[in-house]
């Protein structure tokens, strides 16, 4: 019976505090709300690059360089079976290679001239499914094509290919480790302001304790402070995300259209994001509560 | 109820605040725990309501050795004590009728069932128009009543009372000392420390008498030797 009544004087004593003593929790609610902001551009940031490191490679090409004069037949099963693994393929005979050529070269096609009538030799040209998009499995399967009799070299960009994984794998982890420091700052924070809301009470809390209040009883409305911190910093995160949606994007949105982004609005709004960015700031305001009532209790 | 074997109490450096203190007080008993400013009349009183453990030697508390209890059994225990201390305040921002409910909140009462015994209580200490008051609009003597309304509101077995009429006006004490033998009276064991020498005699009950630490005299032992010839 007794946990309705001691619910009911969990809030009680969490909104009064909060009432009596307003500095500390605005402050730790405006932290909070830059910090869970930071993380929803931050992640909207993330995104964004990550599809743009995607679509950059889908220009990855592969070029399988065949032995000029290689059998059609041994050709055709080489094309059947990249088809057949989601490739797509695309002949490119020695005369369409040079006419290619000179097209690109415009007036300095004239250097061409005097070669021999087919310079070039045929290939074959790959589109890459997404399976294939990385790195090693393209490698691998390089390597394997490089095993086939009609075959003389395969060019797959691996430069290119690997200093965009590179990029994104570095992306990432400093993504991760610039976050960790932020959540962590803002714990400090939170945590730092809750003990002055703590302390602020200590006379309550001793009186508390001399009544037979177990340490459990004493925690829970400073715990219930700092959640309710968290959930109002999300808030405020939540409307500044909402300005940067309807003031900044657009207009960065018709900026960088050649880049084919999606729209930041997918990766900001919905019903997922908003409880995700909830659910953190519940979670560190409560994390920053425990550890400032932990402190205090020793104490 | 209170039984203390060879209780030592010291600070690291400092010489001892109690030294080899035995005493009993019986369940109903009315004590007066006096002695000269520094004898470790509060230092006693907080042994028994575990804010200190001892440095040596065994106390019990209704049958419980409080010089060993866990941490977490502590909150247990003090719910069968009633303190009223100097230094422990009543809360400015809440009314009356709160600050007496603090002590039901604790153990999860609920807010009908808490604001009735808090009214039987105030009413009991002659406050019961005041519930709806902030403390600060309390006289001193309205004050204290109110401390002790708090701490006996849950009908403690034992209530500590440490100098409770410390600033108070000799008319005030009187009213403050009856009201606890009232309690007493009631079945409540009551250990008063005070070094008002006019309310020893007043009130002629068994006085436990505190120096440097030792005790040095106690009424009830006296007069058992009296009995005994
Ligand atoms: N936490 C502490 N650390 C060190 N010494 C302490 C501590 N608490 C009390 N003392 C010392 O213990 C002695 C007894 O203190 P105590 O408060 O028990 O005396 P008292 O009899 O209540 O005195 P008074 O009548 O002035 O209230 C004092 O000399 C005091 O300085
Ligand atoms: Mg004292």
């Amino acid at each position: 019976m007794g946990g309705v009544a001691k619910a009911e004087v969990f809030w009680r004593s969490a909104l009064q505090g909060i009432r009596h003593q307003p500095f500390p929790h605005v402050v730790a609610v405006l932290t909070l709300g830059i910090a869970l902001f930071t993380l929803g551009l931050g992640r909207a940031g993330s995104l964004a690059v990550e599809h743009l490191l995607r679509s950059l490679g889908t220009e990855v090409q592969v070029t399988v360089w065949l032995r000029p004069g290689a059998p059609q037949a041994d050709v055709d099963v080489l094309s059947a079976a990249l088809r057949g693994r989601g490739f797509g393929v695309q002949l490119v005979t020695p005369r369409a290679a040079v006419e290619r050529l000179t097209r690109e070269l415009g007036p300095a096609a004239d250097a061409l001239r005097g070669l021999a009538s087919e310079p070039l030799p045929p290939s074959l040209e790959l589109q890459v499914p997404p399976a294939w998009r990385d790195p090693a499995a393209l490698r691998q399967l390089a390597d394997e094509l490089q095993r086939q009799a009609p075959v003389t070299a395969v060019d797959w960009g691996e430069a290119a290919v690997e200093r965009l994984g590179a990029l994104a794998r570095a992306l990432r982890w400093g993504g991760l480790f610039a976050f960790a420091i932020l959540l962590c700052a803002t714990v400090v924070v939170v945590s730092a302001t809750l003990q002055l809301a703590i302390y602020a009470r200590r006379e309550e809390v001793e009186i508390q304790k001399l009544v037979g209040a177990t340490d459990r009883f004493v925690r829970a409305p400073f715990l219930i402070e700092g959640l309710l911190q968290g959930m109002a910093g999300a808030a405020l995160a939540l409307v500044g995300l909402a300005a940067v949606l309807h003031w900044v994007a657009p207009p960065l949105e018709t900026l960088f259209a050649f880049l084919r982004v999606p729209s930041p609005a997918a990766a900001l709004w919905g019903l997922r994001s908003t409880l995700e960015l909830l659910g953190v700031g519940a979670l560190l305001g409560l994390l920053g509560s425990f550890l400032a009532v932990s402190r205090a209790l020793r104490a | 109820m209170i039984q203390m074997f060879h209780v030592t109490k010291s600070y690291p450096g400092d010489p001892p605040v109690l030294t080899d203190v035995n005493l009993t007080v019986d369940k109903g008993e009315f004590v007066f725990l006096t002695g000269p400013s520094g004898a470790g009349k509060t230092t006693l009183l907080r042994l028994v309501f575990c804010d200190e453990k001892p440095t040596r030697g065994q106390i019990l508390v209704g049958g419980r050795n409080v010089a060993r209890i866990r941490a977490a059994s502590v909150p247990y225990l003090r719910r069968n004590i009633g303190v009223v201390f100097q230094d422990f305040k009543l809360l400015p921002h809440r009314t009356v009728l709160d600050n007496v409910a603090f002590t039901l909140d604790v153990l999860g009462t609920p807010r009908s069932e808490s604001r009735e015994r808090v009214l039987r209580m105030l009413k009991l200490v002659g406050l019961q128009h005041k519930a709806e008051s902030l403390p600060l609009k309390l006289s001193g003597g309205e004050q204290q009543r109110v401390v002790i309304a708090r701490a006996l509101v849950n009908d403690p077995t034992i209530l500590l009372a440490d100098e409770p009429t410390g600033n108070l006006d000799p008319g005030l004490t009187v009213e403050i000392l009856d009201l606890l033998c009232e309690v007493n009276v009631r079945g409540t064991t009551v250990v008063v420390a005070t070094h008002d020498a006019t309310l020893l005699e007043r009130y002629q009950k068994r006085v436990i008498r505190l120096e440097r630490g030792r005790v040095v005299s106690d009424t009830a032992q006296s007069e058992a030797v009296r009995r005994t010839g």
